[in-house]
């Protein structure tokens, strides 16, 4: 185990409620470099948020060990952990000036008021907080009450930086400029940040690896790239951006063969769990998935291909995006390319094809 | 995800113990012993043998017992009427009619509640007694000869302009509350301003002029102070129990008519359930668009008139009593031949060990409250642990029991038994405890409320300790409502009468107590300047706390 790691085994939480026990978090494992920006990703109500608070301390596990450089934090509570945390409601101290707010960790540690001093006014500084000293946190905007609640967690220099829904609370514009401001002080400092979102775009913006929650499970751990091109379930290829899903049926030695009778093999491979199947309603044995950018989309028929007919072209500008009805699809196909694409226009009939090094194959369990 | 942090450290379970002994000892004991002593005639051991109705078979046999059974409830429901039917249109023209200085409206309208209901009682005496100002006016100028203010009559005019305020200040709080946009939408469906009010707002605000009214029907049915000075022979149930305590020192009959009093009270209870429903309409909305004001002219004259009206003659009583303090020479006349500072040299050699009494009770009663209040509120609205609704329940018990009932219960109780307290301070002190514990409960509720849990898990996460958080986040921020809830505590404390007439003893006579006997032995000039003396004690108690809060008077007494 190395210095500044934190390791998580089989995490679990479960909540007792009026109507029973309830599994909130189920046998997570993560482990988390120093200076590493990981993400906790995946809709409300799905673990994450809960995760954070027990890695936190806020709450207790029902099992499981959590541990950071070696060293299990279950003994500690969370004043001893060395945490720097910012809430979704930023929660500042109302009656405490910007500068007060940022130097409680320090004041608590007792650190000497000139160092206290000297470490804060840096740390505002480097936040664009410079002559906000004296202000409260009632007189400052959003955007400013979230800088503020980043110094006051960073300025103690925290072995964790916790992050739970930051920028729920900002406009769409300011989000960007946000999240570009946190990764950049996270990697300036070199602490670990671990992230909660439900925004996959924000995830996949700024983190190094992002852990994919669903319904208490983490359902898989990669770097953005990887989560994004090589998703080993249909709920993470379905959450992360936008993606088609074709029903096949399995051939043997790899090879699927999709509705409209087309063979391929695709680039990579998963097993397919009944529940997952049931779940997207698919009934064959097999389903192949594609991004939209990797559809190619031709105005004539071809033998090795899927039929279909434009129901809607949108030209998007960067980007054209046609909706393609298909029998052999689950859904209407989306498919996007960067230029709209010569003769093929509305009410079309058209033959989808992509590389097949692009598809992704989910396999059933009964199938050879 | 909801969930709350769950602790390893022993503070709830202290905490608990404690709070479980002290509303044990000084709550449910005295209810319960007192419940029991009800079904035990007088003067015989309170033992499971000895349980019989005969203190309630009186309710039957007696005339005085009946008739004074027949006048509570004639009195509290009469009241209850008058109270919220002055009171509604006066909550709609502030809440929807343009009325200037309508802040020094909202203030004016908590004097009544601030000052205690018998001090003012007696100056309706003074202007429709039989040789009253008003009285002598009208018989001799149109002949109008008014009912006696003796009785009835005058109880429930007393009691009504005292108590309209609770009505009145909830209901004026909900109707400004509510959603401006609901009623415009059945405006633009085309419902003429009638029919708005008979079918929108009126059902909108239903539950609040339900809970109004059940505090002045509570406060009515417990007020033993304005029947004592207005009632003459007229008993209702409280003047009943002053009468057999004092009287025959009858303790397990007090406490079967304190018991009979609860009653009416449940069975009040019961009824505006039935009434209002389990129905809570929360129109609150983000829109911070203020509802339309009309500003016809006729609804602004009629809407000045009546709201400058109303306070006018609710303030009357105490309008009186700093009036005819300072009447020198008035018997015979219709107004005083001479004015001066003679009534407060009268007093000034008797009023010191009184207000001193009143202030050292009621501190230390309140410093209790307020410590206590504040813990169980903490951990009431912080902790998650099993039989937390008991203690909610528990400590908001106080609050539908009449003040008299406590007395009665703290003096059987306290008379006999494994702790005897009778004549002592400690018992008065428990006594507003216990009577005022649930108001300090409820004003640091609603400061905690305000502070954000995550403000404590931020500054733990920085390392604080529980301690320290306490010291450096929690308590300043609900230091100003604690303040506010310990005046306003403190204040309603200082005049307090139907706790305090059970339970004084002649060391522990209070202000209150005071005021009262000259009252009821009619020396009415030494009884203005000592009422005026509380009232206006109280007033700027209450203006400190506005100002150290930056709530309105009003806000605070909703």
């Amino acid at each position: 185990m190395q210095v500044g790691t934190l390791s998580v085994r089989g995490l679990t939480k479960v909540f007792e409620t009026k109507d029973g026990p309830v599994t909130a978090v189920d046998d997570v494992n993560l482990e988390v470099a120093s200076g590493e920006f990981f993400s906790l990703l995946g809709p409300s109500g799905c673990g994450k948020t809960t995760t954070l608070r027990m890695i936190a301390g806020l709450e207790t596990s029902t099992s499981g060990t959590i541990a950071f450089g070696g060293r299990d934090l279950a003994p500690l509570p969370s004043a001893s952990r060395n945490l720097g945390m910012v809430f979704q409601s930023y929660a500042l101290f109302p009656h405490l000036t910007v500068l007060e707010n940022a130097a409680y960790g320090l004041r608590v540690r007792r650190t000497p008021s000139v160092k206290v001093k000297e470490r804060v006014v840096h740390l505002l500084e480097l936040l664009g907080l410079g002559g906000l000293h004296g202000r409260y946190p009632s007189d400052l905007s959003g955007g400013q009450q979230q800088r503020v609640s980043i110094a006051r967690a960073l300025a103690y220099e925290p072995d964790m930086f916790l992050l739970d829904e930051p920028l729920a609370n900002l406009d769409a514009k300011l989000r960007v400029q946000m999240r570009e401001e946190i990764r950049r002080i996270q990697k300036e400092l070199g602490v670990l940040a671990l992230y909660v979102t439900h925004d996959q775009e924000e995830a996949m913006s700024v983190s190094d690896r992002i852990g994919v929650f669903r319904l208490g499970k983490l359902m898989q751990v990669g770097a953005p790239t990887e989560i994004y091109r090589n998703p080993t379930t249909l709920f993470v290829a379905d959450f992360i951006g936008k993606i088609n899903f074709f029903p096949a049926a399995s051939a043997g030695k790899g090879d699927v063969t999709l509705g409209s009778g087309w063979s391929v093999r695709p680039g990579s491979r998963h097993p397919l769990s009944a529940a997952e199947a049931a779940g997207f309603g698919v009934t064959s044995d097999a389903v192949v998935a594609v991004r939209p950018e990797h559809l190619a989309i031709e105005r004539h028929p071809a033998e090795d291909g899927i039929p279909g007919r434009v129901r809607r072209r949108l030209f998007l500008g960067s980007t054209t995006r046609y909706f393609v009805t298909c029998d052999a699809s689950l859904k209407e196909v989306i498919v996007e390319t960067p230029r709209p694409i010569e003769g093929v226009g509305e009410g079309d009939g058209v033959t989808l094809s992509f590389d097949p090094s692009d598809g992704i194959a989910y396999v059933g369990s009964e199938s050879p | 995800m909801g969930a709350r942090r769950v602790l390893r450290d022993p503070f709830p379970i202290l905490v608990g113990v404690i709070t479980a002994a002290v509303l044990g000892i000084l709550l449910i004991y005295p209810i319960g012993k007192a419940l029991l002593s009800s079904f035990v005639p007088q003067g015989e051991a309170l033992a499971l043998k000895n349980l019989s109705l005969v203190n309630f078979q009186r309710f039957v046999t007696s005339p005085l017992y009946k008739s004074a059974l027949v006048n509570s409830i004639l009195v509290s429901l009469a009241t209850t009427f008058f109270a919220t039917i002055l009171a509604l249109p006066a909550a709609y023209a502030m809440a929807r009619i343009k009325i200037p200085l309508k802040s020094l409206a909202m203030s004016l309208s908590v004097i009544p509640l601030i000052a205690p209901p018998f001090i003012g009682a007696y100056s309706w005496v003074l202007l429709l007694g039989r040789r009253g100002i008003v009285t002598v006016f009208l018989q001799e100028n149109l002949g109008i000869t008014l009912p006696s203010i003796f009785g009835p009559f005058g109880i429930i005019l007393a009691l009504s302009l005292s108590y309209f305020p609770f009505v009145f200040l909830i209901v004026q709080g909900a109707l400004a509350a509510a959603d401006p946009y609901i009623e415009e939408s059945a405006a633009i469906a085309g419902a003429r301003r009638w029919r708005i009010l008979r079918t929108i707002t009126f059902p909108l605000v239903a539950p609040s002029i339900a809970s109004g009214a059940l505090v002045v029907f509570i406060r009515a049915l417990g007020n033993v102070g304005v029947p004592s000075v207005l009632g003459g022979d007229f008993y209702v149930l409280p003047t009943l129990i002053l009468f057999q305590v004092e009287g025959f020192f009858n303790l397990n009959g007090a406490a079967a008519i304190a018991v009979v009093n609860v009653l009416l009270v449940l069975v009040f209870l019961l009824f505006m359930r039935r009434f209002s429903g389990k129905k809570r309409y929360v129109t609150l909305t983000g829109t911070t668009q203020r509802s339309k004001q009309n500003d016809s002219l006729g609804a602004r004259v009629f809407g000045n008139v009546y709201v400058w009206g109303l306070l006018a003659f609710a303030l009357v009583p105490q309008a009186m009593v700093v009036f005819s303090s300072f009447a020198e020479r008035w018997a015979g006349t219709l107004l005083p031949t001479s004015y001066g500072l003679a009534n407060y040299r009268l007093i000034l050699g008797n009023v010191l060990e009184p207000i001193f009494n009143s202030v050292w009770l009621a501190g230390v009663a309140t410093l209790l409250a307020l410590a206590f209040g504040t813990v169980t509120a903490y951990v009431s609205l912080r902790r998650r642990f099993p039989g937390k609704w008991l203690l909610d329940l528990t400590i908001m018990l106080p609050f539908v029991l009449p003040g008299i009932v406590t007395g009665v219960a703290y003096l059987t109780t306290f008379n006999s038994g494994p702790i005897v307290l009778t004549g002592t301070s400690a018992l008065l002190v428990f006594g507003y405890f216990v009577r005022r514990l649930a108001y300090a409960f409820r004003s640091v509720s609603a400061s905690i409320g305000q502070v954000d849990p995550q403000l404590e898990e931020a500054s733990i996460i920085c390392g604080a300790s529980w301690g320290g958080t306490m010291r450096k986040v929690t308590l300043p921020l609900i230091a100003p409502g604690m303040l506010a809830g310990a005046i306003l505590v403190f204040s309603t404390l200082i005049g307090e009468l139907s706790v305090t007439i059970m339970l004084f003893s002649g060391k522990t006579k209070t202000v209150s107590i005071a005021i009262f006997e000259y009252l009821t032995s009619h020396r009415i000039a030494p009884a203005s300047a000592m009422g005026t003396v509380v009232i206006v004690i109280t007033l700027l108690l209450v203006l400190l706390a506005s100002r150290l809060t930056g709530k309105s008077m009003a806000d605070m007494f909703k």
